[in-house]
């Protein structure tokens, strides 16, 4: 049995204007799994995001942690919240404090954590993103990357199981992508559940384990990446098209080009299959 | 922003907030103390005036800019009690014979700034925050001054890209654009304002706080000594200004 981590079973929300956040939403992420939520703008991610986290609470349905419904008691709702860190897609939303230090320090002390052990998480949490060379400067004078990386460190500081970003991409260069990256995929080999929404459907076949698709407050459906080719009229109704990738893949399989490969993620995998010698290829295997 | 520059360029930044507290506060009470001789007083403005320059690095063009507004409005407060405007028989009339006391509130007027500026051009509000709290100084106040000060760079920052998307839109063209433009400015940033705040509940809620907003208080090495230093500066300040004082 697969082990879950979070599950949203058949839930609704409607905000108080009326406007349907969630429609009938169910959804479930793997413990251990790097899992991209992709859906257009006003497609109810950060309405889902703000259940994850028990800021907004189902209407309907039921949101289950490790198994458990949530309980939503000031109890429970502090033990969701150390569990799951979530990190918004606007960093100056989430920071406080104008002292990067202090800012990181906000969550673990929200905790109940001792100022020694707080002050052992930030370090360990600046340290995970980077920003250790950084921990005093004002945050007013930071870049826009580095905002967001002091965003997520006030979210590690609270060590939670799982790391909810609201669009972590958003805004940052390639560069910033990069680095951003890679300290995502440090985080998830420590063991960490990651839950990030994006646009780019390229990135998410390249990086994610699940994918999860959202339309109009709807949760359309959840595949592993690899599956992906085999949804793109579901993406197409989503008005999403399949990674360039894959039909690159499939035309250069007929031409014989290539041999019979499992799923190639990306155009530098693809690359480098076309780059081997041709006996090796067939032996080779896609990530 | 200016005073931002100065606070985290200047070579005491990473001396306690408590030390540099205590020396603004000796400059302070030695201010009110000397001002009955004006003349002794303003010397005294001047010396604590050179120390944030001279000891800590802050660079004299900033701070006479720092210094500047607070500065001229206080002398035109000195004047305006010198000189005294009769409307009604069009004559303008000196007040010579309190001369004395307008130059004894100058003169601790010019000490009690250049005591502020000593601190508030060398210090952090982060750090003067943490001091504040360790002062036991009521939550509520703090939760206020650390989200006003947060929010004055945010907000700042969307005045700034509000004002020059209309700019960019010929919104300052003329007069009567601007005034326009300068309304639905005022009006944008009180939705963000109401907007922020939300966003700002909802992300304080994310992780985990249910009161006073607490964060680590920064460290300073050496702390004791500074702050030792920084009393015994403040002292001979104050018994100087003592002795300066006796001696009319």
């Amino acid at each position: 049995m697969r082990d879950m981590l979070l599950e949203m079973a058949r839930v609704s929300f409607a905000y108080p204007d009326g406007s349907a956040g969630l429609r009938d939403c169910s959804l479930a992420i793997r413990r251990g799994s790097r899992n991209a939520l992709i859906g257009a703008n006003g497609s109810g991610k950060t309405t889902l995001f703000l259940h994850t986290n028990g800021l907004l609470r189902p209407s309907q349905g039921e949101l289950r942690y490790a198994g458990q419904a949530v309980n939503y008691s000031r109890h429970g709702l502090r033990d969701l919240r150390s569990k799951v860190g979530l990190v918004f897609q606007n960093p100056d939303r989430q920071l406080f404090s104008a002292s990067v230090r202090e800012d990181v320090s906000f969550g673990p002390l929200n905790q109940g954590l001792s100022e020694q052990e707080a002050a052992h998480r930030v370090d360990a949490a600046l340290n995970a993103v980077g920003m250790e060379g950084l921990a005093h400067k004002p945050v007013q004078n930071l870049s826009f990357g580095q905002k967001k990386r002091v965003c997520i460190a006030g979210v590690l500081a609270m060590a939670p199981e799982l790391l909810v970003l609201d669009e972590p991409m958003a805004g940052l260069d390639p560069a910033m992508q990069t680095e951003l990256l890679a300290v995502l995929e440090r985080l998830h080999a420590s063991g960490m559940t990651i839950l990030l929404a994006t646009h780019d459907i390229e990135f998410a076949y390249r990086w994610a384990d699940d994918i999860h698709l959202m339309k109009d407050g709807a949760c359309v459906t959840s595949f592993p990446s690899a599956e992906l080719a085999n949804h793109a009229d579901i993406l197409a109704a989503a008005r999403l098209s399949l990674p360039p990738v894959i039909a690159l893949q499939q035309v250069l399989t007929a031409s014989g080009a290539l041999p019979e490969l499992p799923p190639i993620r990306s155009s530098e995998d693809l690359l480098a299959h076309l780059e081997q010698p041709v006996a090796k290829r067939s032996s080779a295997h896609g990530r | 922003m200016l005073i931002e520059q100065c606070v985290y360029a200047n070579r005491w930044r990473a001396v306690t907030p408590a030390a540099k507290g205590l020396l603004a506060l000796g400059a302070l009470v030695a201010a009110f103390i000397v001002a009955s001789r004006p003349a002794v007083g303003l010397l005294l403005a001047v010396l604590v005036a050179t120390v944030p320059v001279v000891g800590a690095g802050v660079r004299a063009g900033h701070y006479a800019r720092i210094a500047w507004p607070p500065l001229s409005f206080l002398l035109i407060g000195g004047l305006s009690m010198l000189v005294a405007v009769d409307l009604q028989q069009g004559s303008i009339n000196l007040h010579l014979q309190s001369q004395h006391e307008v130059f004894v509130v100058v003169a601790r007027s010019c000490g009690a700034l250049a005591a502020l500026l000593l601190l508030v051009t060398t210090t952090p509000l982060t750090d003067l925050i943490a001091l504040l709290r360790r002062m036991k100084t009521p939550e509520l106040l703090l939760d206020i001054m650390v989200l006003c000060y947060r929010v004055l760079f945010v907000f700042s920052e969307s005045v700034h890209d509000m004002q020059t998307a209309q700019a960019a839109r010929l919104g300052y063209a003329d007069a009567r654009r601007s005034l326009h433009s300068l309304g639905s400015l005022a009006a944008n940033l009180l939705a963000q304002v109401w907007q922020r705040s939300r966003g700002l509940h909802q992300a304080a809620l994310a992780r985990n706080n249910d009161g006073p907003l607490r964060f680590l208080a920064p460290t300073f090495a050496q702390a004791g000594r500074h702050t030792a230093f920084a009393a015994i500066a403040a002292l001979a300040l104050v018994a100087a200004s003592l002795w300066l004082r006796s001696g009319v």
